[in-house]
């Protein structure tokens, strides 16, 4: 039954053909009557995306790119004539004595927050799948945290893990520990802020990751069932594996939008205590907005810095998705 | 199999045609524009987002456009936005034709050549007391006039200092303080809190001290400067002051005084009207230097600016706008709506004081008070303040020593100013 | 199976759901809690004193706010299905040229910042007087959506079974009559599925309405929160009962849509 799922899986190249539910038989070559009708089509069909993203997406990135690559002080900004400068900016970060400590501020925030974010999305679609009394409500309820504004949850979560006065400690002091600084300590203000980001990224987890899981069909269940499997013996060898693809989209969403996070950050700590929360993009906004002298061309630097890493990881997924097809 | 969106596709779109149509007629398009002399509209910026319309504050604003002859279409951002909203409006050619705009920002602003001087608006400004006009003041020209300005002092809670046995009257330097609050620990309170935060409100709560020390901007490493971050540094490692003070903004600082904890709080004038409603009685003193006298205090407040427009014709009615908010009266009504700014020049000082004599204490706090951008440091200040938030943020968590704090900050603004 | 094993997991589910609600249940304490005791050493598991001032003040100014939001995360919806629907059509199952590379770039374009993405349709708004109007703000907020819509459509179309494609072809259906009576019906829950994330993206935004649409007369809640920010004082109180405000019915869309979503993304074509 399993090897059914394969062949046409292999066919859709767009990676994430966790989408079959029926055993689909191995289609012959669909003739196409009008080669050229069809294409055409297919370029209709995509032209108002192909427009939207010339003008919404080619415009801002060029853009970065421009104040990258020229000195834009803040005269220049408003002139408009700024001198061109080539790659200084980019040197200058990447020489700057933050951009290691920013870089690993990054490297830890972002990839513990993917990792955790992940596994309990992972378990929670997990436990939601087999539906009981109340798991549809209680998983929607889970969705709640993406309703609220950033500027509420993130000082929700000021709030509550403040040295002094948040509720935190509080549990902290009364089961006999000591106060915990979370948020003005260097040694925990980066964990802290990984903690509400994770908060933060379940439910995306959950939402795409349960929608995968809800493609596996029943019947390879009741297959390893009948076979003798145990839960977790299920899961590793069965599910997993189906929900590879998914999975990897999954992964690759979550590690470009939390390259990009900046709110959370900023609200909780505004990149402190001294610099150690400071992840590139924090790095990124303070030139830009933080400080009493606006430096487009340093923050916009930053900013491509910040999109070549998420390339390059694009690129990763890419080949991964490449050798998934062959095999 | 239901077919559904169908319906509720339906409903939508016809929501957002309706949507649509109310916002092409009532969102009014290019709100920005400064140049449509004709219709008779200016556009006003200012950074104060809870005086909505129909505010005292709003309707005072609305007048003075009346009076000119004009209606005032006026904006209000969150302060850390609106300088860089006014640089993204200045690139596009779409400038407003008044911003308040936040003292230290106001070189900044000026360095690009958005804002025109007084003499181009033909505005008088020989009233203003000097100290502050100086924030807005580079290479000889005054860009603007400030609406008001406040400062920083000690509030104290009367009840708490009495347990504690503490006269507030004998705060006079750094010392005696520092024995106030550890009386006030002792009694079972915290002795003072203030905010630290790595923004430039930081660097504001820090400057009285830093200045009281006798320590200058432009030399951030001195034995004076060390010594100033050495008195916050100890605070917090005894307890006299709490830990969340890395991390506090100022309205998080008065937050925490108003629970009625605290022996004293650094905070400024605009809290005058909230210390009146705490549930405890309060009074106020000015922050002690190191070694008696009164440090000087950084002001506050804002700057009434005018950009640069393509129509000099405009600046007329926008001189008679300023001029209408800078009255001695326009200054006290300012002082009244907000949280007493005190008026910056004398005569608007002498009328604030012949309706609110109690605010004495502020008033000669101001007289005594200090820009952040005087001295000429204009657009270096920026550049200064972030290295020295850093550098107490990294003092007080204790990822450095005071000293060697202070000589990584001065080494950044000296690599970075040149 | 036995009721037993049904009540036991509804219990860890509900445990869970405490847990991860927390900081929401904390929201709703500081929404009616009084200024002077949002910062007591130690904390109020629960409002004592409560005020009611918060909740006074959103339904006194903040309700033409909140319709906004939901206006323009209608729009966004619209918009971005309009706009997604048709290309994971392309995509998935029109063997578009070069919809790998497509793919891709859609990968890419969430790579930009939100900030450099604010400034760039700043400019573009201003010569196009796009500034300060709701139509304006949708098309911003949809290019939070549209890449994410696209992707998820074309991994769920591609999944539709070919015979009901051939089904319609036999029938002498052409491209746009499979995707209008075929193609979409199947794929509603995909629909739900991008119109929640959109709605929630959108409703959530702050950056693009700051950059964007300050000066207008209507306002998303996400601005109508920063009325409480002055520059010398913060009504705490107040901004989280908006939030709470905010939620309640953006939390009943959620109930409702999930069962959508639930379903699997291509159920509905099966069976």
């Amino acid at each position: 039954m399993t090897t059914t799922l394969t062949p046409t899986r292999a066919r859709h190249d767009d990676g994430t053909g966790a989408g079959d539910t029926t055993p689909a038989p191995a289609a012959p070559p669909r003739r196409r009557r009008s080669p050229d009708a069809s294409r055409w089509a297919a370029v209709g069909f995509a032209a108002p995306l192909l427009v939207y993203l010339a003008v919404f997406y080619a415009y801002p990135l060029l853009r970065n790119l421009d104040l990258a690559t020229h000195d834009y002080t803040i005269r220049a900004f408003v002139t408009g004539d700024a001198d061109f400068v080539g790659l200084a900016n980019f040197v200058d970060v990447l020489t700057s004595p933050l951009f290691a400590t920013a870089l690993g501020n990054t490297a830890v925030f972002t990839l513990v927050s993917i990792a955790v974010q992940f596994s309990v999305g992972l378990a929670l679609a997990v436990f939601f799948r087999s539906s009981f009394r109340l798991s549809g409500l209680l998983r929607a309820l889970f969705l709640v945290p993406w309703l609220l504004p950033l500027i509420v949850s993130a000082s929700t979560w000021s709030w509550m893990l403040n040295s002094e006065n948040g509720i935190v400690n509080s549990v902290i002091e009364a089961f006999g520990g000591t106060q915990v600084n979370w948020l003005t300590s260097p040694d925990t203000a980066l964990l802290a802020v990984t903690v509400a980001n994770i908060w933060l990224g379940i439910p995306f987890n959950l939402v795409i990751l349960y929608s995968g899981l809800q493609n596996i069909p029943d019947e390879v269940y009741e297959a390893a069932s009948l076979d003798g499997a145990g839960a977790w013996r299920t899961f590793w060898s069965i599910t997993f594996p189906l929900l590879r693809p998914v999975s990897a989209i999954t992964l690759l969403l979550g590690l470009i939008y939390t390259l990009k996070v900046v709110d959370v950050i900023w609200i909780m700590t505004t990149g402190g205590p001294g610099d150690a929360t400071t992840t590139l993009a924090v790095w990124s906004y303070r030139e830009a907005f933080g400080t009493g002298q606006p430096d487009f061309s340093p923050a916009a630097a930053v900013g491509n810095v910040l999109i070549l890493i998420a390339l390059v990881f694009g690129l990763l997924h890419l080949q991964l998705q490449r050798r998934q097809e062959a095999s | 199999m239901k077919t559904i969106p169908k319906p509720a596709l339906a409903a939508a779109a016809g929501l957002l045609s309706v949507g649509l149509l109310a916002g092409c007629s009532g969102g009014g398009a290019g709100g920005a524009g400064g140049s449509d002399a004709a219709s008779g509209t200016y556009t006003w910026w200012d950074p104060y987002p809870q005086h909505e319309d129909g505010s005292d504050w709003a309707n005072r604003v609305e007048a003075c456009g009346t009076d000119a002859g004009v209606t005032i279409e006026r904006t209000a951002y969150d302060t850390t936005a609106l300088t860089n909203q006014a640089l993204l409006a200045a690139q596009e050619g779409s400038s407003p034709d008044v911003i308040l705009l936040d003292n230290p920002a106001v070189s900044t602003l000026a360095e690009t050549g958005i804002v025109s001087t007084v003499d181009e608006l033909g505005l008088d400004v020989s009233d203003v007391d000097e100290n502050l006009l100086a924030a807005g003041q580079i290479d000889g020209e005054t860009y603007g006039i400030p609406i008001g300005a406040n400062t920083l002092a000690l509030y104290y809670n009367t009840a708490v200092l009495e347990a504690a046995g503490v006269d507030p009257a004998s705060v006079t330097d750094w010392d005696s303080l520092t024995a106030a609050m550890q009386a006030v620990n002792d009694s079972g309170k915290t002795g003072m809190t203030f905010a630290g935060i790595g923004t430039e409100e930081g660097s504001f709560q820090f400057l009285p001290w830093f200045w009281g020390a006798g320590a200058e901007l432009t030399d951030l490493d001195s034995p004076e400067a060390v010594a100033a971050l050495t008195l916050w540094k100890d605070w917090v490692d005894q307890g006299l002051v709490p830990n969340t003070v890395i991390s506090n903004s100022q309205n998080t600082t008065w937050e925490e005084f108003l629970t009625g904890d605290f022996g004293f709080v650094e905070n400024g004038t605009w809290q005058v009207n909230s210390a009146a409603d705490a549930g405890f009685e309060t009074g106020y003193v000015e922050i002690p230097a190191e070694d008696g006298g009164v440090a000087p205090a950084p002001t506050g407040g804002e700057f009434i600016i005018a950009p640069v427009q393509e129509d000099e014709a405009r600046y007329d009615v926008t001189r008679q706008i300023v001029e209408c908010m800078t009255t001695p009266e326009g200054f006290v009504e300012t002082a009244n709506t907000f949280a007493y700014y005190v008026p910056p020049t004398e005569a608007g000082q002498e009328a604030l004081l012949e309706e609110h004599p109690d605010l004495e204490t502020w008033v000669s706090a101001v007289r005594e008070a200090k820009g952040r951008t005087s001295d000429d440091l204009g657009t270096d200040y920026p550049v200064i303040s972030e290295a020295l938030w850093t550098a107490v943020q990294n003092a007080l968590s204790g990822s450095a020593t005071p000293e060697a704090a202070l000589q990584a900050a001065q080494e950044q603004v000296e690599s970075e100013l040149g | 199976m036995t009721n037993r094993r049904t009540w036991w997991k509804t219990g860890l589910g509900l445990f869970f759901t405490v847990v991860m609600l927390f900081p929401v249940y904390w929201m709703a304490n500081v929404s009616l809690t009084q200024t002077r005791d949002l910062r007591s050493d130690p904390p109020h598991w629960f409002p004592w004193a409560p005020t009611l001032e918060g909740y006074q003040s959103v339904f006194a100014n903040q309700l033409p706010a909140l319709g906004t939001s939901l206006l323009v995360g209608l729009g966004t919806v619209v918009l971005t299905v309009l706009i997604a629907a048709p290309a994971g059509y392309a995509l998935a199952l029109l063997n578009l040229r070069g919809g790998r590379a497509l793919n891709f770039l859609l990968i890419v374009a969430q790579m930009i910042p939100a900030v450099v993405m604010a400034m760039g349709f700043y400019a573009i708004y201003v010569r196009l007087d796009l500034l300060n109007t709701i139509p304006g703000l949708i098309i911003a907020d949809s290019t939070i959506a549209v890449p994410f819509g696209v992707l998820l459509y074309t991994a769920f179309m591609a999944g539709i079974p070919r015979e009901l494609l051939q089904a319609a072809r036999v029938d002498g259906a052409g491209a746009w009559r499979t995707f209008r009576s075929v193609v979409l019906p199947v794929s509603r829950n995909s629909t739900i599925t991008v119109s929640l994330f959109a709605f929630l993206w959108a409703w959530s935004d702050f950056i693009f309405a700051s950059t964007l649409n300050r000066n207008g007369d209507l306002v998303p809640i996400t601005l109508g929160i920063y009325q409480y920010i002055g520059n010398n004082t913060t009504q705490w109180n107040a901004i989280m009962a908006t939030a709470v405000v905010a939620s309640v019915p953006a939390a009943v869309l959620l109930v409702l849509a999930q069962r959508y979503v639930a379903a699997g993304v291509t159920a509905g074509s099966v069976k």
